[in-house]
């Protein structure tokens, strides 16, 4: 009976993540072994693209055209935002731009997982934020949600306009994932059709998920290396050795070394050596998965 | 005993008042001012509850119950179907939320009781009604109509004084 | 002052008076009618277009997925609440000059609630699916999320529709009776007394009616508060900027009886002309209902201050911004005629001579109306096109013609049901206002007594 359920349960159903996961590791929904997470270093970064491309080559994403484009009706699940210099109010734009890829930034207590009205977006227990299509009416308040505006709806029935995959394109359309019709969200799902194979493959071999053994496809494509991609987990992943060494904690929305330095900056003293890891809008909350590494080239050099 | 109806129509509430309170101290033999009696208005008029003496309305119960049961039944669902088979967590907010379902709670609290409200007046009002044996329209434009029914043998002491007050019309019809 | 209403009107009249409305209007009723329904069918064919093509045809884009869609629907939802405002909290507190106007103001709040659940069908990508967002049970133990905000406000919708359907049903029935026992025989005649439900006006009935009647009055009046308190959570509850504002909900519900009023001011015209209502609707009261839209006036005012001062001094320079790209961006002109329309026009209403003209009434309330509805289009757009992330700000773009389309269909859907009521639905409560002419007839009368005792 669902009234038993409650009463015997409730400490669980109680529970807020991931700010209180401490004391409640009997609860199979969460923590599992597995949390994916990001580290996307972009003084690596060159913004050739090449990410996004292979974004759209992985997940069966819709070419819109040019026109639908400039209406910003745009499908790219990894966008590269491009930024100029800026002083006294005036571009610079021979200092070059700042690139940041952006996706969908998973995030641990994410805010347009409230508000979907059928339950169409929840949180899975590998720590991503999933999106069901088929559960999705299209009420968009997920994307009048999030602070980085990282989903996509399907204005038009794309997968059937002229142009959404121009010949011979369509042949390369991915079985491993569907196409999605006119009026449901979507959104990047850290590769969940790659990542399910590796948890699959290791789960039949009765071993953990391998550092590396799973790739995303923006990283796979990544010239520089920028990104990478693993279980925040496993302390001997890369992710997680990147996430540590920076001082950055998922489960704060203030991290440490921020208010070490905010100390110091109030005394107006220097701090020594900052560390580059930071989280986009963290101080909203939404415990994202993707750490960003701040770049290092001092921006008035020309 | 065979009984009969009888239905008087007034001009205005005073008269029609004197006209109970006769009634009802009137002792005729086959008549119960406080079963028999009926007070036909256009307008609802307080004082006719006043002059016709204490009836008790029961309707509150029914509201009370009605709200109770709504906020419950609310509260019960929601909070066990979030907890049923496909809990997810969502947003990192507890499975089971308070503010969200007070809210609809709330909104079920409401929803029970005005629909239990209305479901006991129309038990309490006997509505939907037949038509009653005698009946008259203009009690539905401007006049007050006074329904007795009582044994043959009464009805003659009861014609005279509706006649004794000036009644507009008196209707007579054999009860069933 | 002259009398809210003449008291020596005869009982009967009263019933002849408001019977023929439902016989023969004049005939602007039929130009209404027939305008309502043209001005729908472009709603309708704007509606087919998108549900074949997508939503994409509306010019929403990724930054603004929501538009006028949800803007008009946060203004039907508001034009809901005077109705209870004159029906409920005006019978409780005993104001009885409400009587001869309360029974179109329901109406007008169950219609506004209709046109604006049509608007939740229309903003949805995949309204096929709306059932989705239905509690139901079904054999896959699939629930609706009840942490959305939508979901409360599907809840709170339906509570207050299906309430006021009801109180506006059995504040009827003492009058469907009158129809009843009035009209000539036809299917009319049939369809009153299936209404009137055995309605005979019994002592019993009566008393039972009066409980009951102010029972769902006590109910209504928070329930009306909580519906728009939750609209306004759709956005308060979000974290955007210019919608995470705690005095969101009063400010919401001021703002819905604000427009309301408005309308009730519009509709009041409108119907004093087409059935001839002169003696009921009349002049007084008409300066009644306008000074109570500018207190309502002046207190929406208020919170709207208090909105830009809670933003402007507080250190959330996000939110800083989205106000001042309200007043200066490309939504300016939009929201200085907001502005324009909801704080200064209402002034008008503050001079004597023109609160009982009907001309300027009639401009005056359709100008506020306009600014209630810019109001909520200022709330929703401008946090689209200037919200957290500079990338995605977007100031160019412009709702199409097809989202347009739906919202003029809207006003057109609602006339049309308006219109239909008042013509099967005594719109002037009958016997509510033979206990307004009753009791004050009575109090004169008293009076005249107390003056000549004196004497």
């Amino acid at each position: 009976m669902s009234v038993s359920n409650l009463l015997e349960n409730w400490s669980k159903f109680r529970h807020t993540h991931p700010v209180d996961d401490k004391g409640h590791e009997d609860w199979e929904a969460y923590p599992s072994d597995i949390k994916w997470a990001m580290a996307i270093d972009l003084d690596a970064c060159t913004g050739c693209n090449a990410c996004s491309v292979a974004c759209y080559a992985e997940n069966n994403l819709a070419v819109v055209g040019k026109e639908k484009y400039a209406h910003g009706q745009e499908m790219h699940w990894m966008r590269i935002e491009r930024y100029w210099g800026e002083e006294n109010g005036e571009f610079h734009a021979e200092q070059g731009a700042q690139f940041l890829p952006m996706m969908c930034q998973q995030c641990e207590a994410a805010p347009c997982e409230t508000v979907c009205p059928v339950g169409a977006t929840n949180h899975t227990e590998d720590g991503l934020n999933s999106q069901i299509y088929n559960r999705c009416i299209g009420s968009r308040y997920c994307e009048a949600n999030c602070p980085y505006k990282v989903r996509y709806f399907n204005w038009y029935n794309y997968p059937e306009q002229e142009g959404a995959w121009p010949s011979p394109m369509e042949q390369q359309l991915n079985p491993d994932l569907t196409v999605r019709t006119k009026g449901v969200m979507e959104k990047c799902t850290f590769c969940k059709q790659r990542t399910y194979v590796a948890r699959n493959n290791a789960r039949n071999e009765g071993r953990e998920v391998a550092d590396g053994e799973v790739q995303t496809a923006c990283q796979q494509a990544c010239p520089t290396g920028a990104i990478s991609f693993g279980n925040l987990h496993d302390p001997a992943s890369k992710v997680a050795k990147q996430w540590a060494q920076q001082g950055v904690d998922i489960n704060k929305d203030k991290q440490d070394k921020d208010k070490e330095r905010e100390k110091i900056e109030h005394q107006d003293k220097e701090p020594e050596k900052a560390l580059r890891g930071y989280r986009i809008l963290e101080e909203l909350r939404p415990y994202p998965s993707v750490m960003y590494l701040e770049r290092v080239r001092d921006e008035s050099a020309v | 005993m065979s009984k009969r109806y009888l239905l008087a129509l007034y001009n205005n509430f005073d008269e029609a008042e004197k006209v109970v309170s006769e009634l009802r101290n009137a002792d005729i033999k086959g008549f119960n001012a406080d079963e028999d009696l009926t007070v036909k208005s256009p307008i609802e008029h307080p004082e006719v509850e006043e002059f016709l003496g204490d009836k008790p309305v029961k309707i509150q119960w029914f509201t009370l119950v009605g709200a109770v049961m709504g906020g419950l039944l609310a509260f019960f669902l929601i909070s066990g179907s979030q907890a049923g088979f496909y809990s997810q967590l969502k947003g990192g907010k507890p499975i089971v939320p308070i503010p969200p379902n007070m809210v609809l709670t709330y909104e079920m609290f409401i929803l029970g009781g005005v629909y239990i409200t209305v479901l006991g007046f129309l038990i309490c009002a006997g509505l939907p009604a037949r038509r009653s044996p005698l009946y008259s329209a203009k009690v539905s434009e401007d006049q007050i109509g006074i329904l007795v029914k009582a044994d043959e043998s009464a009805a003659a002491t009861l014609k005279g004084i509706f006649a004794k007050h000036k009644a507009l019309e008196i209707q007579e019809e054999a009860g069933r | 002052m002259t009398k809210d209403i003449r008291e020596d009107i005869a009982w009967a009249q009263i019933n002849q008076d408001v019977l023929k409305s439902l016989e023969n209007p004049r005939k602007l009723y039929w130009v209404i009618l027939f305008g309502a329904l043209l001005v729908f069918s472009v709603g309708i064919g704007c509606e087919i277009y998108q549900y074949i093509n997508g939503m994409g045809v509306s010019n929403k884009n990724n930054s603004h997925v929501w538009g006028l869609y949800i803007a008009t629907f946060i203004f039907w939802i508001g034009m809901s609440h005077s109705g209870t405002l004159l029906s409920a909290i005006l019978h409780l507190m005993h104001a009885d000059w409400r009587k001869p106007i309360y029974r179109f103001a329901e109406a007008m709040t169950t219609f506004s609630l209709m046109t604006a659940g049509l608007f939740v069908a229309v903003h949805l990508g995949r309204v096929w699916q709306i059932y989705y967002a239905l509690p139901y049970p079904s054999e896959r133990w699939v629930w609706p999320n009840f942490q959305s905000p939508l979901l409360w406000d599907a809840m709170a919708i339906f509570t207050y529709l299906s309430s006021s359907v009801i109180f506006l049903y059995i504040g009827s029935i003492p009058d469907f009776a009158i129809a009843r026992d009035n009209i000539h025989p036809g299917w009319r005649k049939k369809l009153y007394s299936i209404l009137a439900l055995g309605w005979e006006g019994t002592d019993r009935q009566w008393r039972n009616f009066r409980i009951t009647y102010m029972t769902v009055a006590c109910f209504l009046i928070p329930l009306a508060v909580s519906v728009h308190s939750i609209v306004a959570s759709d956005f308060a509850m979000s974290q955007q900027p210019g919608w995470h504002v705690t005095s969101f909900p009063p400010y919401f519900v001021a703002g819905a009886l604000y427009s309301g009023c408005a309308a009730i001011i519009t509709l009041f015209i409108i119907l004093r002309y087409v059935f001839k209502f002169e003696e009921y609707m009349t002049l007084p009261i008409l300066k009644k209902t306008v000074r109570l839209t500018f207190a309502i006036a002046m207190v929406w005012t208020y919170l709207n201050c208090i909105e830009f001062a809670s933003v402007w001094y507080s250190h959330d320079q996000v939110a800083k911004d989205v106000l001042i790209q309200k007043a200066t961006g490309p939504y300016a002109p939009f929201w200085w005629a907001m502005i324009f329309c909801g704080s200064v026009v209402p002034f008008v209403m503050m001079f004597k001579r023109f609160q009982t003209n009907i001309p300027v009434m009639f401009a005056v309330s359709l100008l506020l109306n306009l600014g209630m509805w810019l109001e909520r289009w200022m709330i929703v757009a401008p946090t689209f096109s200037h919200g957290y992330y500079p990338w995605t700000w977007d100031h160019d773009q412009w709702p199409s013609l097809i989202q347009w389309g739906i919202v003029f269909g809207s006003f057109g859907w609602f006339t049309l049901l308006f219109m239909v009521f008042c013509k099967i639905v005594p719109s002037v409560s009958m016997y509510e206002v033979k206990e307004m002419v009753y009791h004050r007839s009575q109090a004169t009368k008293k009076k005249q007594l107390g003056i000549e005792g004196a004497h």
